[in-house]
This record gives structure tokens, C-alpha cells and sequence, in this order.
């Protein structure tokens, strides 16, 4: 009997996803959990292992194509086997049957009705017209109907959107967009499923949360001379250690302090989810984009252990080797800009947490000590928040307990 | 080029001036759009109006009369049809045909839509040749619609001749009843057309390459269908190929079933209708930059645009199912986008229809689909056995089967075989697309006595409640 293999559920929300290679080809034989393709969702590439011994029969999709969750993508069998499906998607109706070539092709074709949002046709104008990604929209309606109402909410602004980015859906659903001529050489560079989720989560995040960044400076010279003393000796150890983990220490005793900017919003049960754990993402450029694993119960965690375990995330994060599970779950995020330079950024926060953190440059600057000039270590520190629930004097305040923190080591030390 | 010949400048050129075409005209036309709509045959309206859709329907009706008549007996009423005149059939029929397009000209004309005939040919993404009887024409434009739609494909040996081997064309216009007529290829045409001249009174074998009739269908549907088309005494062989024509006064088809035996079918003619491909060869889409997949299907977004920014393609030529009504949404939505309207090709289902007797008619997944996409599938089917309207309307034959999807009941499919399924499916395809449930339709009043009460009681039949038919337990 031949058993068609469907593309599961593998995360929380995960509905879609893209076939970077097949492990196999038809024909071969596989054994029970041995890797048979390579698929790309949201921020990982995945092996998907065979719950199977057999042939493959068939495969349904090839490298590139998006699949979704219910879709048969392969069949496995006994050798010389007919696979039982006859095509993973919905057959094109071209003609019936067709003596000898069939003349079907594959676009365009509505999509798995699985994976779409149940709205309208008049809905789904709307939201085109609005600008809605309805694939963003919670729905208020019977089983997940989206209402106009859900629209015009989420196009206020309003707080309708879900949570986290679960699906990658196509950029292009904006109002009309400019027609772009052929007039000159152009490169047309085709935008990766990262790229896509990456688009969304950003837009879906300035949609949604009131935006506002507060910036203050730190003299961060003695800690830097703390650092540059325990680094060596760290090291000797066989860790790379660096300078984030006091940071990541002095950003949780300061949200212990303030907790609202460790909190959530439940929009479905407008209820503010205050967080008792300390989850922090550390967002990480990679070359195909933004990454941004979670250090899980840092508070609980030595600066050491945070060290290595950044540095395990970001050089995997590098090699899209991180599980869903690395990825999810944050409560706050750090973002350090300090590396590459500039003054100081706005970012955008990380959905569905309520505020960001950003690092940046760590400098020379003159500075007033005890009425004389001096040569001091100083840096700008940025907290964009979202000031639907969290007012710009809380967060200044968060701000000034960072500040203080970072500016006196020994106080730092006494929280940790 | 003609030396000295001026261009001609417009904001939208539309290629071809069938469904998808002559919409994305009058469409682009209101929406104060400078148009020009090329064409390559003297007659707007494309195949479906001129050699598809409109002069088949026109066929089938008078065979269905026939037919009626004939089973008239059943009522009490005899009706004997004395002739059929082919040729004044084929006038009535032409008739038609000729207000048709007549009406497309005139409304573009109203419209404000400039239409030029000739064969069109890009040169570059912003310039089209068109050969006309009169010389060439160069068209300068800042969009296109590409909508040439598709033209019937016939293998190797098998070309049409006009006398002895046919396509659908021809066989829409013959001066006579052929006696003996083999059909290959059991698509939509192949079934509407042998139908039709089985209740005309040829002798018809339909060979078709499947080992069962609408084989991408629940199984239900193709034994329904077939059992139908049996005994209007078309002979049908099913998992067979034509191998070889000899034409000739009798023309001899040697087929082949799938066990390797060979036979030899004689006919007076022989109809090939086997597929279509798109019509794009010599239209100058590699010097317009648009690409089309390996069978030459131009392949298009959901905003219906090209590879070629600016350039958009819809109906036939864009693949899919080739299907009138899809083109006039798709020529619709393009025509919108380049209004720089937010508008996209969204749909959920493309209903379609197939003119045999009974009719097919179908919107959404089939249950076989359904499940294949990984949903729980509840089905409820009503037999217009049980129906007071089929009864009386003397066409008893058939079913409505709904599926629907068992966890939230939301309706994914509707099958219809029966009379008038065609004029029923509508209601079926705006219930998917506007994502009902089965109560949604449950708790709509159905007028007494219709054939679309086969719909409700299908859909109260997946619910277990049905009222006409036993339910099944469950």
C-alpha cells in the first residue's frame, strides 16, 4: 500500500513552506527516519525524515516550489507500486482526458484553499484596497471568517493583528502599485522565503504597535575596563566572550524592575500577558537577512554560558541551522547595531514583545567629570516601545535604570 | 513595415478579441483607457463565440429536441421529426453567431474601443506589428494584454482535412448528419459533439485514452455520465488510442486499447479533439520579454502581468482550465490593475460545465480533492430520482453531491450531473466563494419545485438531516 507523505504541521502556526532540495529521487529506496528532503520554513531549513521504509514512488513538487501544510508531497511504496494520489494539488481541468498529451499547465490556479483566509470576495477587495495582508488579520467571525470590520481594524492600525508572523504571504497585495518600466538594465532578483517573512513580521509590527524610541547616553568606561580585564582570563577557558552578556544582565534587572516592557498584548482577550521569564532574542544579520535566536531563561544563566550559547546561535542562525524552537518564544530583544557603526537607530519591535533594546557604538567622546573634560567611553542606548501600553515616562525610567546600571558595574553586580 | 507608414500611439493594446480580449477592451475603454483591440480574423468575438461555446450550444439544443421528442412517447405524446436540415440548422445556428458579434463590435464601438484586424506581432515591449489585408501597421502602446487564447492540437498524421478528418470547427458547420462518426478524444468537446450526433443519428465510437469518462472526477460522475451515453447508443471505447487514420471514402482508424489490441473503426468522419495549446507562436513574446512555460502557457501573477512589466496576458493562453468565464475574470482584473485599481485574480473556484446529456457541472474540489488536500470530508448526494421537478421534466437522471469539510462544515465542492446542471453550479460557486457553511445554504429557501432543491437536499444530506432521501448513519 502505498503511503503518501503529507507536509505536517512542524511548528506552532506554520502553514506554509519551500522545497530547498530533495534529498532522494524517484525510485530510490529510503529507510524509517531517513532525511528525505530539505524544506524552508519560516526561519529554519528543516530535514524532514521518512516515517517509512520503502521506494520513493513519487515526487509531487520540485526544489522551489511552496508547499503547504496538507499537501502530499511524496509517495513511498513497495517497488513498482502505483502511487495512490496522482497529484499532490487540486488536477487542472483542461480537458477531461486527453488522448495523448494532456494540455494542462500550472498557472494560475487557486491556491490550497487550506492555507487561505476565509473572507468574501467583498472582503478580499477590501482589504486589497485597503492594503490589508489578510493572512495578518484576526478574524472575529465563524470558524475564522474575516469581517470588514477585521479589515478596517487592522488597516486603523488597530490592535487586530495576530501575534507572531505565521505565513509568508505575497508582498504584492498593497494598493496599486507603481508600474515599474522596462526603461534601462534591470536585475530581477526573486525575494527569498526569509526575505518574505522577514517583510511581513516588519510591516505587521509598524502597523500594529504605536512606535516611539527613547535614546539616552552611558559612559560605559568602567565597564569597559571590567570587561577587558575579565576577558582574557575567560578566555583562557576556551569561550569567545564579549560584551553583550552584561548588557543582556543589566537589560533583565532593569525589566525586572519595569516589567510591563517584558509583556505581551492579548488582543482576543484584552489582557496584558506580563512575563515572569527572561527569554531574550538577539537579533543576528545573516547573509540571506534577519535571524533572531533566543537566549532561553537568561536571568538564570552565567554571562558565560550566555556567551557561548550567543555565539552557538548566531553561528548557526549564519547556517540556517536553527530549530523553530530557537527562534520562538522571546520576551524582549537586543539589537546590536555597535559593530557596524552610526549614532544611534530606531528598531522596530520584535512581534508580539513590547519593546527593543539597541546597542550602538561604544566611543571616545570628551565628557565632564568632576567639572574637568575627560576622555570617557561613551555610548548611545535606544528603546523603541510601543506606547499603546507603555507610556513614554515608564520607559525613560526603564532608560535611566539601564543607564545607571551599565554607568556602575559594581551595582550591576549586585543584581546579577 | 510599409515604407512612410506612421506609427500609431495608444495606452492599451489588447491582442485578440475573444472573451478575455474583448472584455479587457470595453473594461479599459470605461475606464478612460485609450484602446486599440487587434484581431486576426474579420469576426470578433474569438472561438467561443464564432466555433466553441455559442454554435455548439446551438447544435446541442436542437439534438436535445430531438431527443425529447423522442421520449415524448413516455407522456403520451407522439412527435415524430420528419428531417433535419443541416444546412438550415447551421443557418439558425450562424444567425446567432453573427448577432453575437455583432453585439462585441458595436460595444466596443459605443465604448470608445478602436479595433484593428491583422495578425499582431511584438517587436519590443512597448511596439506591435500588425499585418493586416491593407498592409502592416505599427502600434506604439505603454501596456499590453496579450489574450490570443488557444487553438486545437493535433498529433502528427492526424491533421484535419475538412473532408475526411475534422476538429471542432468543421464539425459545427457540416452539410450533413455524417452516418458514421468516430470521435477521439473524450474531452469536453469530444462528449458535447458526439452526444449531438448520436441524437442526430450517426453511429459514433468515442475513444478516449482513460480507462474511465471524466477520470479526474469522483467516480460517480464518469459512471453516471457514462451509463447515459451508452444508451444513447454511442460506442465507447475506453483506454484505447487512435493509432493510425487511413483516409479514404471510408476512413479507417486503427485504435489500440491499453492491453496492446488493435481494431479498426470505419468512418465517414473522423473528429479530433484531443486538447488545445496556447496560441502564441510567431507573436513575438521572447522580443516582448514575456515567458511562457514549457507548452508555451504564458505565465502570469495574480495581477494577471507578464514577465514584461506592463504587459499582461489572459484567458486561454495563460493555461489553467480553458474556460470562457475564467478569461473574462482574468481580462477583467487586468483591465482594473492597469486602471492601477487594486484588483487581483483571488478566486477561490473556476466553475465549469460540460454540455453532455445530462449536463456536468461542477465548482471547488472533488471529495477525492478534498481529502488529498488533507481535510476530513463529509459528502451528501440527492438523486434527482427522488426529485418532483426532475420527474416532471421527464430527466430523472443524475445527482447534486456536496462536500464539505467535516470539522467546520465549510462547503468545498458541489458536483451536479443532471438537467440544467449547468444554470445550477452558479449558486454552488458563490456559495464557496463567499466561504459558506452547510447551514448557510440549509437555512436558504429553495423554490419548490426546482431542480435546485437537488442542491439543498445534498447539503442537508451532508448534515444528516436530509428530508427526501434516507440519510446515511453515521
Amino acid at each position: 500500500m502505498a503511503f503518501d507523505f503529507k507536509f505536517p504541521d512542524v511548528g506552532e502556526g506554520i502553514h506554509e513552506g519551500r522545497i530547498v532540495e530533495w534529498l532522494v529521487k524517484e525510485g530510490d529506496a529510503v529507510a524509517v527516519d531517513e532525511p528525505f528532503v530539505k524544506v524552508e520554513t519560516d526561519k529554519a531549513v528543516v530535514d524532514l525524515p521518512s516515517p517509512v521504509a520503502g521506494v520513493v514512488l513519487k515526487l509531487f513538487f520540485k526544489a522551489g516550489d511552496t508547499i503547504h501544510v496538507g499537501d502530499v508531497i511524496a509517495a513511498f511504496g513497495e517497488k513498482g507500486e502505483k502511487p495512490s494520489a496522482s497529484n499532490a494539488k487540486a488536477p487542472q481541468a483542461v480537458s477531461p482526458a486527453n488522448q495523448r498529451e494532456a494540455v494542462t499547465s500550472t498557472e494560475p490556479k487557486p491556491s490550497a484553499p487550506a492555507a487561505r483566509p476565509l473572507a468574501t470576495p467583498h472582503t478580499r477587495a477590501l482589504a486589497r484596497k485597503l492594503g490589508v495582508d489578510l493572512s495578518a488579520v484576526a478574524p472575529t467571525g465563524h470558524h475564522g471568517r474575516i469581517t470588514d470590520d477585521d479589515v478596517e481594524r487592522s488597516a486603523r492600525g488597530g490592535v487586530s493583528a495576530k501575534p507572531a508572523p505565521i505565513s509568508a504571504p505575497p508582498l504584492s497585495t498593497a494598493a496599486p502599485a507603481p508600474i515599474i518600466t522596462g526603461d534601462g538594465e534591470v536585475d530581477r532578483v526573486s525575494v527569498s522565503h526569509l526575505r518574505k517573512v522577514i517583510a511581513e513580521a516588519m510591516a505587521l509590527s509598524k502597523r500594529t504597535a504605536a512606535h516611539v524610541t527613547h535614546v539616552d547616553e552611558a559612559d560605559v568606561t568602567e565597564l569597559m575596563e571590567l570587561y577587558s580585564k575579565a576577558k582574557p582570563a575567560i578566555e583562557a577557558d576556551g569561550v569567545k566572550f564579549s560584551i553583550l552578556p552584561y548588557f543582556v544582565k543589566a537589560a533583565i534587572a532593569a525589566l525586572k524592575s519595569h516589567p510591563l516592557l517584558n509583556s505581551s498584548y492579548d488582543e482576543k482577550n484584552e489582557q496584558l500577558i506580563i512575563k515572569k521569564f527572561y527569554n531574550i532574542g538577539i537579533a543576528v544579520d545573516t547573509p540571506e537577512g534577519l535571524v533572531v535566536p533566543v537566549v532561553k531563561n537568561a536571568d538564570r544563566k552565567e554571562m558565560t554560558e550566555i556567551a557561548r550559547e550567543v555565539s552557538d546561535l548566531a553561528a548557526r542562525a549564519r547556517e540556517r541551522k536553527l530549530g523553530l524552537e530557537e527562534i520562538r518564544g522571546a520576551s524582549f530583544t537586543i539589537t546590536n547595531i555597535g559593530p557596524i557603526g552610526g549614532l544611534f537607530a530606531t528598531p522596530i519591535i520584535h512581534q508580539p514583545e513590547m519593546a527593543i533594546l539597541g546597542l550602538h557604538t561604544i566611543k571616545e567622546r570628551p565628557a565632564v567629570v568632576g567639572g574637568q573634560i575627560a576622555i570617557r567611553k561613551i555610548m548611545y542606548l535606544s528603546v523603541s516601545f510601543d506606547h499603546r501600553f507603555v507610556d513614554g515616562a515608564e520607559a525613560a525610567r526603564f532608560m535611566a535604570d539601564l543607564v545607571r546600571l551599565v554607568e556602575n558595574p559594581f551595582l550591576l553586580m549586585a543584581k546579577i | 513595415m510599409v515604407v512612410g507608414s506612421v506609427a500609431k500611439g495608444c495606452q492599451v493594446v489588447v491582442v485578440g478579441a475573444g472573451p478575455g480580449g474583448y472584455l479587457a477592451a470595453i473594461r479599459l475603454a470605461q475606464l478612460k483607457k485609450d484602446v486599440i483591440l487587434v484581431e486576426s480574423s474579420p469576426s470578433l468575438g474569438g472561438v467561443c463565440l464564432n466555433e466553441g461555446c455559442i454554435p455548439s450550444k446551438a447544435l446541442i439544443h436542437a439534438a436535445d429536441l430531438i431527443e425529447n421528442a423522442k421520449n415524448a412517447g413516455t407522456m403520451g405524446l407522439s412527435i415524430k421529426v420528419e428531417s433535419v436540415d443541416m444546412e438550415k440548422l447551421a443557418a439558425w445556428k450562424d444567425a446567432i453567431v453573427k448577432k453575437l458579434t455583432g453585439g462585441v463590435k458595436m460595444l466596443a464601438a459605443s465604448n470608445g474601443a478602436e479595433v484593428i484586424h491583422g495578425k499582431a506581432k511584438f517587436l519590443s515591449n512597448r511596439k506591435l506589428e500588425v499585418q493586416g489585408e491593407s498592409g502592416a501597421q505599427l502600434i506604439e502602446f505603454e501596456q499590453a494584454v496579450i489574450a490570443t487564447g488557444s487553438l486545437p492540437f493535433f498529433p502528427p498524421g492526424m491533421e484535419p482535412d475538412g473532408q475526411h478528418v475534422i476538429g471542432a470547427r468543421e464539425a459545427l458547420s457540416l452539410n450533413e448528419v455524417p452516418k458514421r462518426l468516430v470521435v477521439i478524444g473524450g474531452g469536453y468537446i469530444g462528449l458535447e459533439l458526439g452526444t449531438v450526433y448520436a441524437k442526430l443519428g450517426s453511429d459514433v465510437d468515442l475513444i478516449e485514452f482513460f480507462p474511465k469518462l471524466l477520470s479526474q472526477h469522483d467516480p460517480e460522475v464518469g459512471e453516471a455520465l457514462t451509463r447515459r451515453i451508452k444508451s444513447l447508443g454511442v460506442k465507447l471505447h475506453l483506454g484505447s488510442k487512435a493509432t493510425k487514420i487511413e483516409r479514404g471514402p471510408t476512413t479507417r482508424v486503427t485504435i489500440e486499447d491499453n492491453e496492446g489490441k488493435e481494431s479498426v473503426l470505419e468512418a465517414d468522419k473522423v473528429l479530433i479533439s484531443i486538447g488545445r495549446l496556447p496560441a502564441t507562436r510567431e507573436l513575438g513574446l521572447k522580443e516582448a520579454g514575456v515567458q511562457a512555460d514549457a507548452k508555451g502557457f504564458i505565465k502570469v501573477d495574480s495581477r494577471m502581468e507578464t514577465s514584461a512589466p506592463g504587459i499582461f496576458a489572459v484567458g486561454d493562453v495563460v493555461g489553467g482550465p480553458l474556460l470562457a468565464h475564467k478569461a473574462y475574470r482574468e481580462a477583467k482584473v487586468a483591465a482594473e490593475v492597469i486602471a492601477k485599481r487594486p484588483s487581483a485574480f483571488d478566486n477561490v473556484v473556476i466553475p465549469a460545465v460540460i454540455y453532455t446529456d445530462p449536463e456536468i457541472a461542477w465548482a471547488g474540489l472533488s471529495e477525492a480533492e478534498a481529502k488529498q488536500q488533507g481535510y476530513e470530508v463529509v459528502t451528501g448526494t440527492f438523486p434527482f430520482k427522488a426529485s418532483g421537478r426532475a420527474m416532471t421534466l421527464n430527466a430523472a437522471e443524475g445527482f447534486v453531491k456536496t462536500v464539505a469539510d467535516a470539522k467546520t462544515k465549510r462547503i468545498l465542492g458541489v458536483h451536479i450531473v443532471g438537467a440544467e446542471a449547468s444554470e445550477m453550479i452558479s449558486e454552488a460557486a458563490l456559495a464557496i466563494e463567499m466561504g459558506a457553511f452547510l447551514d448557510d445554504l440549509a437555512q436558504t429557501i429553495h423554490p419548490h419545485p426546482t431542480m435546485s432543491e437537488g442542491l439543498l437536499e445534498s447539503v442537508d444530506a451532508a448534515l444528516g438531516e436530509a428530508i427526501h432521501v434516507i440519510n446515511k448513519a453515521r
